[in-house]
């Protein structure tokens, strides 16, 4: 759930936005994070692990766990914890490894 | 890049540091990886106990009012940068993950802080348990509810800053489960909170995120099913870039495990390395500017903007600030630390 009035810090969230988990619309505030933003909307499971396959979610919110690694408008690993959200930004859950040299093969 | 002082962490030690240093008219260049100066004090809402030459103020306002005490001064920023590694001739490779170039400096401080530890048990990699920091943080900087209702685990007096912060955004918290018997008292009987001491998390379960959990207690075990597990293991220095540069380490449990060895005047096994705040053994507030003062102050006698007498009386009356400010056990660990710097027990880690 978005915090509209915090009790010490007061209101923020006046710019609401649209981000897309899996093509699917939500709600999102204007420099939030992705990870908090999704967590506002009640999605916890940010992708999962690769060995044993099972799911991860935000765990640090520092950026130095790397437990919130999602693909973000086609980049993979990305810390979601510390990328703030964009309006229109496009997400899906972080399920396998980046392939590294995508570029460099390409080019 | 070049500069005579860089530093190494945005966050209060190091902004600190930068005033010292910068006031006595050498030129200073902050590094960081965050787009914006002030390091976890932009989440902290609780009120912090400073040194008397502050007035006592909230984590942000501490923010706001070091970064700003730096304008006019000869200070530059690498904000959004991190330190990847050192060069051959002793520049340090920084990147702001697009492009890697060298700085100079003739003085480094690393105040790089600390970061949270993990109290693990099986299955605690679900999502839903997360650290006390991160809920803090989803709160005041995200302005989101990480949950509807927490159980906290940990032993740190941090956790009850955050328990009320949590109640304040109506977050209920089921119950508080510490794995020690606290000594003194403890402020969760005033808010009304179950707790179980000497008591432990044996097992987290659920579907894709938390959905129970067992706590085993003195009294036998209960099952309890909050949607969020917050961890407070205390914290451990941040020693990325101590290892980068080579420095020499020491374990003092006391001051969070694994840390750099130092001298008087904080001055790590690297003669042009310091170190201050949370990375020279974690402590609370009064102790980072304390010792992002007393850093700046050594490097500044080492690049001669202040004469030694003078840096010697400022020296003396920080330390006996810092005894009457931090906990004795973590004052008491970094004498003996400080009386170890000659003995280090990693060093060399790097074989050329
Ligand atoms: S939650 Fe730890 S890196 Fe994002």
């Amino acid at each position: 759930m978005h915090i509209k009035e915090h009790p010490i810090l007061g209101e923020q969230l006046n710019k609401p936005i649209t981000i897309y988990l899996n093509e699917q619309p939500l709600e999102a505030y204007d420099n939030q994070s992705i990870a908090g933003a999704l967590m506002a909307n009640n999605v916890k499971k940010l992708g999962q692990s690769r060995k044993l396959v099972q799911a991860r979610g935000m765990f640090c919110s520092k950026g130095r766990c790397c437990s919130c690694y999602m693909t973000v408008d086609g980049e993979d690993h990305v810390k979601t914890c510390m990328r703030k959200v964009r309006d229109g930004m496009k997400i899906s859950e972080g399920l396998e490894d980046p392939e590294l040299r995508r570029d460099i093969d390409e080019g | 890049m070049k500069a005579d002082v860089l530093i190494i962490g945005a966050g209060p030690a190091g902004l600190t540091a930068a005033y010292e240093v910068a006031k006595t008219g050498l030129c200073v260049l902050i590094i960081d990886e965050h787009q914006q100066a002030g390091g976890q004090l932009w989440q902290q809402s609780q009120i912090l106990a400073l040194p008397d030459i502050f007035p006592n103020m909230r984590g942000f306002e501490l923010a706001q009012f070091l970064v700003e005490r730096l304008e006019g001064l000869a200070v530059e920023w690498l904000l959004g940068h991190r330190v990847i590694g050192v060069y051959e001739d002793g520049q340090i490779g920084v990147t702001n993950d697009k492009d890697v170039f060298p700085v100079f400096a003739e003085k480094i401080i690393i105040a790089t802080g600390a970061a949270e530890n993990a109290i693990p048990f099986p299955k605690w990699t679900l999502p839903g348990v997360m650290t006390i920091g991160a809920a803090q943080s989803v709160v005041n900087r995200d302005r989101v509810k990480p949950g509807s209702s927490a159980v906290i685990y940990g032993d740190n007096s941090f956790a009850s800053d955050v328990c009320e912060l949590l109640l304040s955004v109506e977050v209920n918290i089921v119950a508080i489960v510490k794995q020690n018997k606290q000594l003194g008292n403890s402020t969760f009987g005033d808010m009304n909170i179950p707790l179980y001491e000497n008591s432990s998390i044996i097992e987290a379960r659920g579907n894709g995120k938390l959905e129970e959990i067992d706590i085993q207690t003195p009294h036998g075990m209960i099952t309890l099913k909050p949607d969020i597990v917050l961890i407070d293991g205390g914290q451990s220095p941040i020693l990325d870039i101590v290892y980068q540069l080579d420095c020499a380490l020491r374990y003092q449990a006391e001051l969070g495990g694994w840390l750099p060895v130092y001298n008087h005047q904080l001055q790590t096994s690297k003669d042009h390395v310091y170190v201050t705040g949370n990375a020279t053994g974690v402590s609370n507030h009064s102790a980072l500017i304390l010792t992002g003062m007393l850093a700046a102050a050594s490097v500044c006698e080492a690049l001669q903007s202040l004469p030694p007498e003078e840096t010697e009386v400022v020296r003396n009356s920080l330390y006996s600030k810092l005894e009457n400010e931090e906990e004795s056990d973590t004052f008491s660990a970094r004498k003996e630390h400080i009386k170890q710097f000659s003995t280090p027990q990693l060093k060399d880690q790097f074989i050329s």
